[in-house]
């Protein structure tokens, strides 16, 4: 249930962003890039609550066979793919990375977000408009 | 005991983002910048040639940041990283020699050395690592760091204010939009696969495959990174912003763009199709060749109608780009090798060309060729610099270019592909044809003796601008009279991107603490 609105979520913004960048308007162009870029981020989050509580990078039997020296111990066989949890504990946390990644796609966005802003202030100095039909200057 | 050998892949990153921080605060004294970080670039050569004598006698080098082995961010220098750095920093080095008397005075001293090192720094990142979201924040970083440097002025202002900003606002657009996709597949891939080192994705999905059928959205996963890679190297269906932006930039600018920043894409699209994708790969092949043959017509036919001798250049690099891509989408190993050997030999020369198109535009004072004519006689070191560049961009024997087609070439009549290897033939004609017009236009004809016809102010190029073209036009000969080492390189480079099992072991049996 969670899941089916969090995807319709993903799909909505992404619909709005894919129709604002096709506006002529370059503002507009702008906030449909930075909805589309949020439309990301919510996806990389919702990669890591996967079906309830549990972490995606977990399937099969859920539990490492834990060696002496190291919790890290891939076993492809049974379906492990990175137990991070040592033997026979309750996972009940999301993925922390996800978080992490989001974190840092959500800074780059910040920083191409001000620098189009930027520039879009500069067009409209220099072109007096923010009508993309009016930026033909390159065409010759 | 730390020698100073075992942190190499950190300093080639490390050292150009300190520099472009030092750079910020050395903005009151010109002179001590302008030294500090030509010193910094020397250095940065000569460790990057360590880097590949360690990789070519040590074997593949790993170096994790942090101890998290395979769970944190770790770097990977092979022989197509390593020899990716040494190309890229032999170029941005003189590049940047060529700038110091290339840019404005204000421009260069405020923000340029700073975003330029910022600049290498990114795409020495996005060399070395070997984790798919680090590639991504380093597509960023040197994605921000480009358009910074797109909008710098160049002396005399023979490029308008506004195709700065409209060059660069299509651009950034369409990068952001390619960085969206990017972000999409990484994150697919980890939902699928649990894990962010390309080594170990690789494993997981050929563990995955011979278990059975591939889960459906790896395809389209990988259908995503060609749209990713080929909009950085502006492949056929995604190449519309290149030509407004690489002649836009200024040229020590271009030939950063055009002779290394498009390779990012050639470079990604090996990685994570022979790394990730080798077991998807031969579904995906006819679709890389087709785009790749897409991408020569459109760059060639394009060229040839172009009057503006930057622009003309730029569609130039949209149709080399397709004999790089041609090569890959071949995919044996005499192919790949001989697609690295085209990209090595097309880099040295395209930023050659627009470092003296540079030299040509800032002489003549416009951009336009129908308005030079006869500068043969008031500028004879840039016509036949000028000469040599597209002789080896067009393939006449004596300069690397020649050596590179014929390579390419050769390897695809061996491995069967006619049709192919005769549209590219076919086309390779065209680049002869542009090329030569355009040397024709603008330097034989009559002189017209009023050396300045376009509005901006002209000079002659100075000493520190010949020098680096000078360099780079005898790398180009070299590169031509003697191959054997490149093409030694090259062969024992596409072995190891055809068979990443010593990749995979390299970064998958470290010890994990």
């Amino acid at each position: 249930m969670n899941n089916t609105f969090l995807s319709l979520t993903i799909a909505i913004l992404f619909g709005i962003g894919t129709f604002l960048i096709l506006r002529r308007d370059i503002v507009r162009v702008i906030i449909g890039l930075g909805i589309l870029s949020h439309a990301v981020n919510v996806l990389i989050v919702s990669v890591g609550i996967f079906d309830g509580t549990r972490v995606p990078i977990l399937s099969g039997s859920h539990n490492a066979t834990e060696t002496a020296s190291s919790v890290f111990n891939d076993n492809l066989a049974e379906g492990i793919l990175s137990p991070v949890i040592q033997a026979g504990t309750h996972i009940d946390y999301v993925d922390p990375l996800v978080q992490a990644l989001v974190l840092t796609a959500i800074v780059i966005s910040l920083a191409t977000t001000a620098f189009i802003l930027i520039l879009a202030y500069r067009i409209h100095e220099e072109y007096g408009t923010t009508d993309i039909r009016e930026l033909r200057r390159l065409w010759g | 005991m730390i020698s100073l050998s075992d942190h190499l892949p950190i300093l080639l990153i490390a050292i150009p983002i300190l520099t472009s921080v030092i750079m910020v605060f050395l903005k009151g004294s010109p002179v001590l910048q302008k030294n500090l970080n030509v010193f910094i670039y020397l250095c940065l050569v000569i460790f990057s040639i360590m880097l590949l004598q360690k990789v070519w006698t040590g074997g593949i080098m790993v170096y994790e940041v942090g101890e998290w082995g395979k769970y944190g961010i770790i770097l990977v220098a092979d022989l197509l990283s390593s020899g990716m750095v040494l190309l890229t920093l032999i170029i941005s080095f003189l590049s940047l020699i060529y700038s110091l008397d290339y840019i404005e005075k204000r421009s260069l001293n405020s923000t340029y050395h700073s975003l330029f090192n910022l600049l290498v720094a990114g795409l020495n990142g996005s060399f070395l690592t070997g984790d798919i979201f680090n590639l991504f924040v380093f597509f960023e970083v040197l994605l921000l760091s480009s358009c910074g440097l797109v909008v710098a002025n160049e002396r005399g202002g023979v490029t308008k204010s506004s195709d700065k900003m409209e060059a660069t606002f299509k651009y950034l657009v369409l990068s952001m939009l390619g960085s969206i996709v990017m972000l999409i597949a990484v994150a697919s891939l980890y939902a699928t696969m649990g894990t962010l080192n390309m080594a170990d994705i690789a494993v997981k999905v050929s563990a995955a495959s011979a278990a059975g059928p591939l889960p459906w959205h790896i395809f389209a996963i990988a259908l995503l990174f060609i749209v990713v890679f080929g909009n950085k190297a502006a492949l056929f269906p995604f190449h519309y912003w290149l030509p407004d932006v690489h002649p836009t930039a200024p040229s020590p600018i271009s030939a950063m763009l055009s002779g290394v920043l498009i390779k990012i894409g050639v470079y990604g699209m090996l990685r994570v199709f022979f790394l990730i994708f080798s077991v998807a790969l031969p579904m995906f092949q006819p679709l890389i060749m087709f785009m790749a043959l897409a991408t020569i017509v459109i760059g060639a036919v394009s060229a040839v109608g172009q009057t503006d001798v930057k622009r003309m250049l730029a569609y130039s690099s949209v149709g080399q780009i397709g004999y790089v891509f041609l090569g890959i989408g071949m995919g044996s190993t005499l192919t790949i090798a001989a697609s690295l050997v085209y990209l090595v030999n097309h880099a040295v020369a395209k930023s050659m060309l627009f470092l003296t198109s540079g030299g040509i535009i800032h002489h003549a004072g416009t951009r336009d060729m129908h308005r030079m004519g006869g500068m043969i006689k008031s500028a004879p070191l840039m016509a036949s610099m000028f000469l040599v560049g597209a002789m080896s961009i067009s393939g006449i024997p004596p300069m690397g270019g020649f050596i590179a087609k014929f390579v390419l070439f050769k390897a695809g009549i061996q491995d069967e592909f006619y049709l192919p290897v005769a549209i590219a033939l076919l086309f390779a004609v065209f680049t002869l044809f542009y090329m030569m017009r355009a040397w024709m236009k603008m330097f034989w004809g009559t002189a017209n003796e009023a050396e300045n016809h376009g509005n901006a102010a002209s000079h002659a190029p100075t000493l520190l601008m010949i020098i680096p073209i000078i360099v780079l036009a005898i790398i180009v000969i070299v590169l031509g009279l003697y191959a054997e080492p490149l093409l030694a390189l090259a062969q024992a480079t596409a072995e190891q991107i055809v068979n990443p099992q010593p990749y995979i072991d390299a970064v998958m049996t470290r010890n994990v603490r």
